[in-house]
């Protein structure tokens, strides 16, 4: 094995050229033992510096010395040690928070400070402690999805639509990891909130672009999200109450503190929102979920953790239909330390998504399912102060269950039905490199090779010509193709197998102490997709693997960036340009109907898609105010040709808007402390409207008026906007007291705002005219919460 | 089946919502289009000889008088095995008829019409239906409200794969209500349809009450009719919720042979069709 990572390191400097020492250890919260993750260790007056990793990890190699080392991690006290370096040593440090606070999440698209202006790393969003709750969210109920909505180049399909959209990419484009679990839907109750329980999170990273080597499988983003291990010092409860939801987590140290625990839980209260339409009163929707956190130190060098999500939506309508859906997850992972260089972890990771729908009155079930087992192996290597090496392998098994049909009772109508099984393997192997080149230039540079095979064990059907979807050009449509026959794969045969590599790139020049610029180019591949012809994603929806008639999506991306920090890093000002392709993006023919469609490939057809813009951040960091202005330009399109399927295409094969082009997306966040008790906060945010397709027309069909419709997304529904405001009261805390408690008020769209979710057109029944109706889902909503810590 | 998951759907998405309001929007305006309504129904156990044709032409879609009835065109119907050709005689309202059809069940019959120098051509097969199995009527709950509705049932022939229409409108009312529905999920089983409608005070609409009579047609049509309506149901019925389809040109089966882009909205549709009426008790 050793061997194997010395053959690795093919252009390492001598290292031990002159003599040269290594510190290592991990970063801790005093309060609690959470490892902190990003934390910036570094020696005073020199380059020499990391930043802790996911696990709190640090290692850094100088010459010997006098130095004095520098622990730094925003929203926390400073730690400077003067240190003696003429051997290896092993140094943990506990951090204590720079003022006392409840556990809030903040949000920071970089931690200032010299090592990150240098990083290479660019596009990405990191929320750690202390602001998320600070944003006034709708109902009062913290949501990390919402949150990063507030930074440029993520937006969503609208209030009640699912996940979330960066840089123009699809909802499914996301890769969102739960402790390195798959989540695949990132929504309660259809966007409202999202599935992660803020009480029970340390950190969130969103990578917009410049996605390091050691993620794959989706082409727009990766949103990791790492649960907190549990306190290790003593037992603490966190709760909330709200009015949609409460809250409540325990945690706390176990196996005579060489361990701890997290166990968090939420819920909803039932028929609250039903009870707001006067039509559905007696209905019931809600959902909760439950975090699990546990590790156990085996050994300096060795670490358990064990974590679990298990999250679920419920909707009762009358007695008539029911429908549920959920993810559950569950991650081992052993971390073992090697030598104060190389650092490694290996996970075994299990997650399910699945989707339940009883309608009694037709007297029918409906199941589906997508899971995975995935087991992977990550380690790093540090190097030298100059370089650093992250490289793994990893393997994923998926089984996608896409539907099954059950009557309820011997008098149903419906007969039994089932769409195939597909299963499929994914591996993902890498190296990446983190090389400071010179004092000014740092590169990060990486290559991951991905395969997907489909596998057997299915019947596929065959097409005349090879082609699932025809041109009708008598009539001018697209329709299925004349199938002949089906083949017949064993459980031991590959249908159809990919490989793809994909080289990811990041450059970092400093200009001056305060500024950089930043370059990265990413190729990634995505070999499962999500399609959708509905407006929002529904929880329905199911996952295609790639196979014999689906290519993988591959992916380029560009970017370009500025970075300053400027007045004492007071202020911070982040510019970046992106540009990505995507190859093999599907889309459905027009009146594709993908509902039991077992054969999904003769419903759609082989596209591209592209997008591209400029985001501007512009961040108060320090003082009693501080927030951030983002904004973003950008443009997302597709074209669907259909490869070598004859006729135009889809919309005449032309560019057409994507649903999540928004030309322009302005965000402003302000939080102001007005003293230890009280704090405001607000958020005004502006976007274009979604694109639509309008009718152009009418005509008279079954004594109906009928609407033709114009091209694809080539309508706008108009600009959405909205001023939230909320504030936060902590009565009397006093530093020694163990209760802590906190009121959050909060007023969303405070000035009424009826934005357009969605306009529809239909002819009224009484009078028979056309008319436009326009569906707002929240007007103005105030809400109180009360959070607490013991 | 896929109507009820469509139904819960938009359940789910309307359960939200808490404001809906008419509002004035701009949309774009196409040139008019030529829209041929040939729907030849053959009602069963008649001779089925008096056809109609209708010819309009596409307006804006926000226009309130719609004055576009085609006159002039030519309109001829041609039973495709023996060349029998059963000309419509243009009544000047935009209607055009004959006396004297010969429908033949699994026939197929091409429609010619030609308007403004213009040819357009369609072709279909005369479709059969299965018969009425029975009518009755039952409560509906939903949300603590017991409601009446009527039931439709009929029984699907399994050796088959068959595609239905079916219209229910209640007399008096101005609109119908339409369905479609396949035995993909029910082949050979004994399928049902139930209309019933609830109180909405914006349009003046109030439930099924004794004595309302709704009259009921069952059609037995062709898959591409059945792509064909059951898309266009969808976007009529359309709430434009999140979990609405995405709107989508709407093509029938008539072409342009002069000039193909200018291809013509409707339909030329044969159907057999059974025709019932109910009164509520």
């Amino acid at each position: 094995m050793k061997k194997a990572f010395f053959a690795l390191i093919f252009f390492t400097s001598l290292l031990s050229a002159q003599e040269k020492h290594t510190i290592s250890g991990t970063i801790n919260d005093v309060r609690n033992g959470e490892t902190l993750f990003g934390a910036s260790v570094f020696l005073k007056d020199t380059s020499i510096g990391v930043v802790t990793n996911e696990y709190g990890f640090y290692s850094i190699t100088a010459p010997d010395g006098v130095y004095t080392l520098i622990i730094s991690y925003m929203g926390y006290i400073d730690i400077a040690k003067e240190i003696t370096l003429n051997s290896d040593k092993k140094l943990n440090f506990e951090l204590s928070e720079s003022s006392e606070q409840l556990d809030e999440i903040i949000i920071t698209s970089e931690e200032t400070g010299r090592i990150n202006i240098k990083k290479p790393e660019m596009s990405v969003a990191k929320l750690k402690s202390e602001t998320i709750k600070k944003i006034p969210v709708v109902l009062g109920e913290v949501d990390i999805v919402k949150s990063i909505q507030t930074l440029p180049g993520v937006t969503n399909t609208g209030e009640g639509s699912s996940g979330f959209n960066v840089r123009g990419g699809a909802v499914d484009q996301n890769l969102v990891l739960l402790d390195e679990a798959i989540i695949y839907n990132t929504s309660h109750l259809l966007g409202f909130f999202s599935v992660f329980n803020a009480d029970a999170i340390k950190d969130v990273k969103l990578y917009k672009g410049g996605i390091p080597a050691k993620f794959g499988g989706r082409v727009s983003s990766v949103l990791d999200v790492r649960q907190k291990d549990g306190n290790s010092k003593q037992i603490g409860l966190t709760g909330g109450i709200g009015l949609i939801s409460s809250r409540l987590a325990i945690e706390g140290p176990m196996f005579n503190k060489k361990g701890s625990f997290l166990v968090a839980g939420r819920g909803s209260y039932a028929h609250l929102f039903m009870g707001l339409s006067e039509d559905t009163k007696d209905s019931k929707v809600n959902f909760y979920d439950l975090n699990l956190k546990t590790n156990y130190k085996l050994s300096e060098k060795n670490k358990l953790y064990l974590s679990g999500y298990f999250g679920r939506d419920l909707f009762n309508f009358s007695k008539n239909f029911k429908s549920s859906y959920g993810n559950l997850s569950g991650n081992l992972r052993w971390n073992h330390i090697f030598n104060d260089k190389l650092f490694s972890n290996l996970s075994l990771i299990y997650s399910k998504y699945d989707y339940d729908l009883t309608i009694e009155s037709a007297e029918f079930d409906w199941v589906s399912s997508i899971n995975n087992y995935n087991l992977k192996y990550d380690l790093k290597y540090y190097v030298s102060n100059n370089f650093k090496l992250d490289f793994g392998v990893s393997g994923v098994y998926y089984n996608f269950d896409p539907g099954q049909v059950e009557p309820t009772s011997p008098t149903s109508p419906i007969n039994p039905l089932k769409l195939d099984e597909k299963r499929a393997f994914e591996t993902g192997s890498y190296v990446n490199a983190e090389h400071k080149i010179t004092e000014k230039l740092t590169a990060q540079y990486g290559l991951r090779y991905s395969t997907f095979s489909r596998l057997g064990g299915q019947a596929m059907s065959n097409y005349q010509n090879g082609q699932p979807v025809v041109y009708n050009s008598a009539l001018g449509i697209y329709e299925e193709g004349t199938e002949i026959g089906t083949t017949s794969y064993k459980k031991s045969e590959t249908i159809k197998s990919f490989g793809n590599f994909e080289p990811r790139l990041g450059l970092s020049y400093q200009l001056t102490q305060n500024s950089s610029l930043k370059a990265g180019y990413s190729r990634t591949a995505q070999y499962i997709h999500l399609l959708s012809n509905t407006i929002s994603v529904t929880p329905l929806d199911v996952w295609t693997p790639s196979g014999k008639f689906i290519k993988p999506q591959l992916s380029n991306q560009y970017a370009l960036g500025y970075f300053k920090n400027f007045t004492d890093d007071v202020y911070s000002l982040e510019v970046e340009a992106y540009y990505k392709d995507i190859e093999n993006r599907i889309d459905y023919i027009d009146g594709s109907d993908l509902i039991g469609q077992n054969n999904i490939e003769t419903e759609i057809l082989n596209g591209e898609s592209r997008a591209y813009g400029v985001e501007l951040l512009l961040r108060k960091n320090k003082g009693d105010f501080t927030g951030w202005l983002a904004y973003t330009i950008s443009k997302s399109e597709q074209r669907t040709l259909g490869d070598n399927v004859e006729g135009p295409g889809i919309n005449d094969g032309d560019w057409y808007n994507t649903p999540h082009d928004r030309t322009h997306d302005v965000s402003l966040t302000g939080i102001y402390k007005l003293n230890d008790k009280w704090t405001f906060s607000s958020n005004l945010v502006f976007q274009t409207g979604r694109p639509v397709t309008y009718p152009n027309g009418q005509y008279e069909y079954e004594g109906l008026s009928i609407a033709s419709y114009s091209q694809r997304n080539s309508d706008r529904l108009p600009a959405y906007h909205r001023l939230d405001i909320s504030a936060t009261y902590r009565p009397n805390n006093k530093p020694n007291r163990r209760w802590k408690g906190e009121w959050v008020f909060g007023i969303y769209n405070l000035y009424n705002q009826k934005n357009a979710a969605s306009i529809s057109f239909g002819q009224n029944a009484e009078t028979g005219a056309n008319e436009a109706t326009r569906t707002a889902i929240f007007g103005i909503v105030p809400s109180i919460t009360y959070n607490f810590k013991f | 089946m896929k109507t009820y998951i469509k139904i819960i759907l938009t359940i789910i998405g309307i359960s939200f919502t808490s404001c809906t309001d008419v509002i004035d929007v701009d949309v774009p305006d196409a040139p008019p289009r030529l829209v041929i309504e040939a729907s030849l129904d053959w009602e069963k156990g008649t001779i089925g000889n008096n056809q109609t044709i209708k010819l309009t032409t596409s307006t804006k879609y926000f226009d309130k008088v719609i004055n576009n009835d085609v006159t002039g065109a030519s309109v001829k119907v041609t039973n495709d095995n023996n060349g029998t050709e059963f000309i419509f005689i243009d009544q000047n309202n935009g209607e055009y008829t004959t006396t004297n059809f010969v429908p033949v069940l699994n026939q197929s019959y091409t429609l010619e019409v030609i308007y403004n120098n213009e040819v357009y051509i369609a072709k279909e097969t005369m479709m059969p239906v299965t018969d009425i199995a029975e009518v009755f009527q039952s409560i509906e709950e939903f949300d603590g409200d017991e409601i009446l509705e009527v039931n439709l049932k009929y029984d699907d022939p399994e050796d088959e794969e068959n595609y239905y229409f079916a219209k229910f409108r209640e007399r008096g009312d101005l609109l119908p209500e339409l369905y479609y529905d396949s035995d993909e999920f029910t082949n050979g089983n004994r399928m049902s349809l139930e209309y019933s409608k609830y109180e909405d005070e914006d349009i003046n609409q109030d439930e099924f009450k004794p004595g309302d009579i709704v009259d009921i047609k069952l059609f037995g049509i062709s898959k591409g009719y059945y792509n064909y309506i059951s898309l266009l149901i969808d976007q009529a019925e359309s709430d434009g919720g999140p979990f609405s389809t995405i709107p989508a040109p709407l093509k029938g089966n008539c072409t342009n042979t002069t000039k193909p882009s200018n291809y013509a909205f409707g339909y030329f549709r044969l159907t057999q069709v059974n025709t019932t009426s109910y009164t509520f008790q």
